[in-house]
């Protein structure tokens, strides 16, 4: 009667839900799919990208091991959104070739591209809900659109997934309605309403105030756990990203600068790791915009005539 | 010497620099259409394409009528006046007619299409756009050019040929109203003279298929600028205004062909 989709997504869904009720999951251990080895789910190869005369990346190489929380970090402006597109096929590299699972993202027909992109989700920085249908509606959509289940199973699967992130009064609201950190927590219910194997998450953390940083850290983690998932979580927020991250990568300058897990990264001693970790404000990555001498720039002429 | 050489050899190359843009917008805007309009719709799609023929037909009837009813009323009295001199007004019915049907209806419909569903498309998809709706539709792997734009091509595409028509209905009845009514025509030339000056083809015909290009014409004007937009307030409000100038300038200019074609003998 449903196609295959349907049915793994109910059955998926259904011990999901039952590892995040909150009756459940005092009383019993959730069960922890944890993979034996780390297999490869994306391979990023030799990527160069560059918008207008602007160097982007350099020759990027990274593995991301399924099954496991792998962060991607580094300062403002270094292209990390841009290396999500890159993944998610929305941008086509200048060189080199992404592989998910194997399949070699750019070179797919755009009908192979969208089949690959039912298998992830995304969670935009801003939430990007639909903003002509309500939160319900916005959740359903991937539901409806994918698979032929009926109405009343779209239903309980809405309801499942919304309960998991805390919102299931919220359904009829609006986007309009709703704070940045719900919006948010939407837009992740969204992402996973399909069951993906990968999400995207694009700078999760940016804006949000300490509660909703703690549910957000903890979803993310928990639906990693419950669901089995390869994340892929772009940040600069270096506690929160720390506290989750298996696999953490930082890049600058258009390259990987260091990898590694958190711990081995915390105790890299180059000075672009480490100015990044630690949060210091003047470094290699320079505090002033580049320009010419302080001096010269307030005395002007007179500066010239004096060190003469 | 050499410095004006270089000058004007630079401007030269801004030249050809903006002609290679221009011919590649205009590259983008095609393959954007042939993606965007072709392939069958699905029970959904039928859906989507009710809702917006809502939003950019069925709202926009009341500017498209009102503004006919006043465009009638005006041609019946500039018309009496001129016709009344040669013992003509008889005629009235036939004018008025003709030139809403050839003319005045499928342009000024157009016109008034772009300013107030085209530049609401724009705007729409444009916003869609910044918010990342669209990204995140691509993401989820759903098509937008399917889903957003598609059923926003196609409600373009039919309704402004009906609001057309009626435009044509409502502006011959309001020169019936100030011909007949108001200045004293008499009713059966108005009508009469119009039944038999009036060819179904040659005018009523030639007239919906210029409503069929201008609806084509300013929505995908609308759809693409919307789409192709630099996503940015500034960047929307300026696609927006370039939306209302270019679906304007296209329509006056594609009448003239059209007009040449139909009835100029070309």
């Amino acid at each position: 009667m449903f196609d295959n989709i349907s049915k793994t997504l109910f059955f998926k869904t259904l011990r999901y839900a039952c590892n995040q009720c909150y009756v459940c999951r005092n009383k019993t251990t959730m069960k922890v799919i944890q993979p034996m080895t780390d297999v490869p789910f994306i391979e990023i190869e030799d990527l160069y990208f560059s918008r207008g005369d602007h160097e982007i990346f350099r020759g990027i190489n990274m593995t991301i091991p399924r099954g496991k929380v792998t962060a991607i970090m580094g300062p403002s402006g270094t292209g990390k959104t841009t290396l999500l597109k890159l993944i998610g096929g929305q941008l086509t590299p200048d060189r080199g070739r992404v592989r998910i699972d194997g399949q070699d993202v750019h070179r797919l027909s755009r009908k192979a591209l969208f089949t690959l992109r039912k298998r992830m989700g995304m969670l935009f920085q801003s939430g990007a809900l639909f903003s002509d249908l309500d939160v319900y509606e916005n959740v359903a959509f991937p539901l409806r659109v994918h698979t032929n289940l009926p109405d009343p199973m779209v239903r309980d699967l809405v309801m499942l997934k919304l309960q998991a992130v805390g919102l299931r009064g919220a359904r009829n609201l609006s986007p309009a309605e709703l704070s940045g950190g719900m919006a948010r927590r939407v837009a992740l219910a969204r992402a996973v309403a399909l069951d993906p194997e990968l999400i995207l998450y694009d700078e999760p953390f940016v804006g949000q105030d300490p509660i909703s940083m703690g549910v957000l850290v903890q979803l993310i983690k928990r639906l990693n756990q419950a669901l089995a998932l390869t994340s892929v979580i772009v940040s600069h927020d270096i506690k929160e990203t720390l506290s989750i991250a298996d696999y953490l990568y930082l890049i600058a300058d258009g390259q990987v600068v260091a990898y590694g897990t958190p711990h081995t990264l915390d105790a890299n001693q180059d000075p672009r790791v480490s100015q990044f970790i630690h949060g210091e404000p003047d470094g290699p990555v320079p505090f002033h915009y580049p320009a010419e001498t302080f001096y010269r720039d307030i005395l002007g002429q007179a500066s010239a005539v004096k060190a003469r | 010497m050499q410095s004006n050489i270089k000058y004007s050899a630079a401007r030269i190359a801004r030249l050809g620099r903006k002609g290679c843009d221009t011919m590649e917008s205009l590259g983008r805007a095609g393959i954007f259409l042939a993606q965007s309009a072709v392939g069958v719709p699905s029970r959904e799609g039928w859906s989507l394409w009710l809702r917006q023929m809502h939003f950019v037909g069925v709202l926009s009837l009341a500017i498209v009528l009102v503004s006919g009813l006043f465009i009638g009323m005006v041609l019946a009295l500039q018309g009496y006046t001129i016709l009344v001199d040669f013992g003509a007004e008889q005629a009235l019915g036939q004018m008025v007619a003709l030139s809403l049907l050839r003319e005045l209806a499928p342009v000024v419909a157009a016109l008034l299409f772009a300013g107030r569903a085209g530049s609401a498309l724009t705007a729409e998809i444009g916003l869609m756009k910044a918010t990342e709706q669209l990204t995140s539709m691509e993401m989820i792997g759903v098509d937008p050019l399917r889903r957003v734009v598609a059923p926003r091509l196609w409600a373009g595409f039919v309704s402004l040929p009906i609001l057309t028509i009626g435009f044509s209905v409502v502006g011959i009845w309001g020169g019936y109203l100030v011909g007949v009514e108001w200045l004293g025509v008499f009713e059966g030339s108005y009508w009469s003279n119009m039944q038999a000056s009036v060819s179904f083809i040659n005018d009523i015909g030639n007239g919906i298929i210029k409503s069929l290009v201008f609806a084509l014409v300013v929505t995908w004007i609308a759809v693409f600028q919307g789409y192709d937009l630099v996503p940015t307030s500034e960047g929307i409000s300026r696609a927006t205004t370039r939306t209302v100038v270019y679906s304007s300038l296209a329509v006056l200019g594609l009448d003239f062909v059209l007009t040449a074609v139909m009835f100029g003998g070309l």
